[in-house]
């Protein structure tokens, strides 16, 4: 029963090594199975099903969300899915408080989330955080200290870190970001963050910020890299969602939905949905590591 | 003025005159119930120990700081900044259209000025992150969303407000000189500036003072192209952070936080200069009857 | 010294050239800068992405990856902030103009110039803290969504329509008012048989105005319900799409060229109906202009 809520309270340290992680996965996995009524996978399931489901929170969700929500109304124009953002922060109080039904989240919820609103979380993917720069960016790797030092405002020109002699522009999350707070916490090391860094709203946002900025540096969900951002290695590792598998690439997260009690109905069917194969390969087409059953 | 109308006649109309107070009383009792809610919401933070968290320059909720000095302050400079550019171009396309130019462009022009208020905010905001931002980031130094970009947008914005109201100032000057000033021999540019433009005085201020009201109320230009970072600007190219911005981007946070009940703060801040902005409107036309 | 005036007088001219100028290029350089950005994805995927037109306009099929939901979701709120202000703005604009005494008037109308005056941010906070206290009292049910931002949208339009509505009044001939008076009519006689009838055009003019500022405005519904995705909206409550959230949403957040493509056809498709709102309130006050020449018809913001 508070078998997520386990997860969440451990999750800082667990999350340390991805051999772990899968352990943790797996037990996710085996929760939301065990939590979940409904026992189709596919969109089967939604037949004869109407209502509304309304999902915000988490950015680095949306893709997801957004495809799952498409397929489903298409096969089933009765039930409306709505997908809004706002960050994970805005997730969890929005689904505390009644206002939405899933709330997305990229961090763990903290035991005083869970204890003030009774929340249940279902991990659906692995994640990583990246830093981010623009693609015609020389510089190809970083170490964690520069990292840290860029974005505590000690280097500020990109010549400091082997790029070219141009002043770096710094872009960052809001606070109710989960991406933020992973990427704070786990590359950081809970550093402090220059006031003077720009600050967008959400993980495309902060993509098309960057990919516009030739002097800029940001982070982003490992889901959102593609073309027209380019994310250095960190210590010659490169971000990749297969380096995060194996535990070379240290900076991850699980993502997360949560529900204010055990979800039921259209909720239930949507959880297993996306944790259903067809939601598995959406999830991998969507650039994440599904946490499938 | 309205003449009256016959007392016998006015127990058949107490119907509908009731009807038209109560829908008078509703439409004020909104800016009340605005006000109310704000202050009742704010009531937390103003009333408890918070208020000195609240007016201090750092805004770190990780760090338990809410500090929305650096948001006032953004506030003041963008909108001022974007009337120190508006207003003298406003008061140059009313020059224009009042005599300085020639009379086929006056039409035009003003045809377009009333086109520009009806333009969406947001559209001004998509073409500005795509037309100005790079232009900004090419030719100076920083990522381009800046103080500078959000205050000449800004003051594009505002630019037709401040044309239509000195616009009307100007009418009505000019409807009282025109004939005296053509009988002495003015030129149309010596009629503005001996006659209309002093004589307009009390106009060019209401026209200053809504201006700077509708620069500050604004949201999306300040949250599309200013960038957003909470502190105080050193520099035109530096990026800053409005109170109004600062309500959009903050409002879905956790809703039980010190965070959260600053944000009514903020807004009741800008009630409150909404409310300056109208008495200071008030006292300019007070002057001039007293 | 003539000489120093002369040239402050060549200066003024010189300026008022310069800020002349300054206008229609702007203009120009806007819209032309946003057709030339919008044309690549200016057709039906536009608005209905791969759904047939059809079905997507019979509402048979639902629409993804188009702006029709959008569309759909500001003509809703139009629709529905128009019926919540056109009558309670017309109304308080009557009583202002023929009922209200001196004292009462000035009273009024800071209230209404205050109304006119709070950002529209402040409005949407206004709402969002309307429905915490409905969830914290008797309606723990209450949710942000397409009625909620109506709401706001009609609080927005209300001064605009005041404001008509009275001064449209007000520049009507007094013979008009002695006349009906003189046949013996009472005062609502004589508002609603004389005085709104020759008013109509110009109190149209108003309400199409207060339309268009609800069209546009971003701030109040990004605080009371306005989503990314949502489909067509569906109820009063729900949570729906609109023109300007979506222009705003994709601007910052766009994936794909055709994504950003598809922010500025959205843009060129909110320019044209702010447009046209526009051109209809000109003709409806050009034509009062025409009805009662001679009068100096005020002039609309």
């Amino acid at each position: 029963m508070n078998g997520m809520n386990w997860m969440g309270r451990e999750s800082a340290a667990a999350l340390r090594t991805v051999s772990r992680m899968g352990r943790l996965a797996a037990s996710a996995a085996c929760i939301a199975l065990y939590c979940s009524a409904a026992t189709g996978a596919g969109l089967d399931a939604f037949a004869g099903k109407k209502g509304t489901l309304d999902i915000a929170g988490g950015t680095a969700h949306i893709p997801v969300m957004k495809e799952a929500a498409k397929r489903i109304m298409q096969a089933n124009p009765e039930i409306r899915i709505t997908v809004g953002a706002g960050g994970s922060g805005v997730g969890v109080q929005k689904v505390g408080e009644g206002l939405i039904h899933i709330g997305n989240t990229g961090r763990p919820l903290s035991d005083e989330e869970i204890a003030k609103y009774g929340l249940k979380s279902f991990a659906f993917a692995i994640d990583g955080v990246a830093a981010a720069v623009h693609p015609k960016n020389p510089v190809s790797n970083l170490t964690p200290a520069q990292v840290q030092d860029i974005f505590a405002g000690k280097i500020t020109n990109w010549k400091t870190v082997g790029g070219a002699d141009a002043a770096i522009h710094l872009y960052t999350r809001d606070e109710a970001s989960g991406t933020r707070e992973v990427f704070w916490e786990k590359l950081l090391k809970k550093g402090s963050i220059v006031e003077a860094a720009n600050v967008v709203a959400s993980n495309g946002a902060m993509k098309s910020a960057v990919s516009g900025d030739p002097g800029a540096i940001g982070y982003v969900s490992i889901g959102h890299i593609d073309e027209t951002i380019k994310a250095p290695t960190l210590d010659g590792v490169a971000p990749t969602q297969d380096n995060a598998r194996s535990g070379k690439y240290p900076i991850v997260r699980n993502l997360y939905m949560n529900t204010k009690g055990a979800p039921q109905g259209l909720t239930a069917a949507f959880i297993d949905y996306i944790m259903g194969p067809e939601g598995v390969k959406i999830t991998a087409d969507a650039g994440y590591l599904p946490l499938s059953r | 003025m309205r003449p009256k109308e016959p007392c016998d006649r006015r127990g058949a109309d107490r119907l509908p005159s009731a009807l038209l107070c109560g829908a008078a009383c509703v439409s004020a009792a909104l800016v009340f119930s605005i006000f109310a809610f704000l202050a009742a919401f704010s009531w937390p933070v103003l009333s408890g120990g918070q208020l000195g968290s609240l007016l201090s320059w750092h805004w770190r909720p990780l760090a338990g700081e809410f500090g929305i000095l650096p948001m006032v302050v953004g506030s003041l400079c963008l909108a001022g900044s974007a009337m120190a550019v508006a207003y003298p171009l406003a008061l140059g396309v009313c020059c224009f259209v009042h005599g300085c130019g020639p009379a086929w462009a006056a039409r035009p022009l003003f045809v377009s000025i009333r086109f520009m208020t009806s333009v969406p905010t947001v559209v001004y905001g998509l073409v500005s992150v795509f037309l100005l931002v790079p232009v900004i980031r090419g030719a100076f130094s920083g990522s381009g969303f800046s103080w500078l970009a959000a205050a000449l947008v800004l003051a594009v914005l505002v630019l037709p407000t401040v044309v239509l109201i000195i616009d009307t100032q100007f009418q009505a000057v000019r409807a009282e000189v025109r004939v005296a000033a053509a009988a002495v021999g003015l030129a149309p540019s010596q009629e503005m500036r001996h006659l209309v433009l002093p004589l307009s005085r009390r106009g060019l201020a209401i026209a200053a003072v809504l201006g700077f009201g509708r620069a500050l109320g604004d949201t999306l230009i300040p949250l599309m192209l200013a960038g957003n970072a909470p502190r105080v600007p050193g520099s035109l190219l530096d990026s800053l952070r409005t109170l109004t911005a600062h309500i959009a981007l903050v409002v879905a946070t956790d809703s039980h936080s010190a965070a959260y009940n600053s944000l009514f703060a903020c807004g009741l801040i800008l009630f409150l200069a909404t409310l300056c902005v109208n008495l200071g409107v008030l006292s300019v036309r007070g002057r001039r009857l007293g | 010294m003539v000489k120093r005036g002369q040239g402050a007088e060549s200066a003024l001219i010189g300026f008022s050239w310069l800020a002349a100028l300054f206008v229609p290029t702007v203009l120009c350089a806007m819209v032309g800068f946003l057709v030339v950005r919008a044309w690549p994805s200016w057709g039906a995927p536009l608005f209905f992405g791969d759904t047939p037109a059809l079905a997507a306009l019979t509402g048979r099929a639902p629409v993804f990856d188009g702006i029709w939901p959008a569309c759909v979701g500001t003509l809703s709120l139009i629709g529905l902030a128009s019926l919540i202000a056109i009558p309670l703005g017309v109304a308080t604009g009557v009583f202002l103009a023929e009922y209200a005494g001196r004292r009462t008037r000035m009273a009024f109308s800071l209230a209404v110039d205050l109304l006119a005056g709070v950002p529209s941010i402040v409005v949407g906070l206004f709402g969002f803290a309307l429905i915490l206290l409905l969830r914290r009292t008797f309606a723990p049910d209450a949710n942000t969504g397409l009625l909620l931002s109506a709401l706001c949208l009609a609080v927005l339009a209300l001064p605009y329509l005041i404001n008509a509505t009275r001064l449209t009044l007000e520049t009507l001939p007094a013979g008009l008012r002695l006349a009906g008076f003189g046949l013996g009519l009472t005062r609502w006689q004589v508002v609603s048989r004389l005085l709104l009838p020759a008013s109509l055009r110009g109190v149209s003019g108003g309400v199409v105005l207060a339309v268009a500022r609800a069209a546009e405005d971003t701030a109040a519904i990004l605080l009371t319900g306005v989503v990314a995705n949502a489909g067509m909206p569906g109820s009063l409550t729900g949570k729906y799409e609109a023109l300007p959230f979506h222009i705003y949403y994709l601007a910052a957040e766009y994936q794909t060229p055709a994504e950003l493509a598809q922010a500025f056809g959205s843009a060129l498709v909110l320019l044209c109906l702010t447009g046209t709102l526009f051109v209809v309130a000109r003709v409806f006050q050009r034509r009062l202009h025409r009805t009662w020449s001679g009068m100096e018809v005020a002039a609309w913001r």
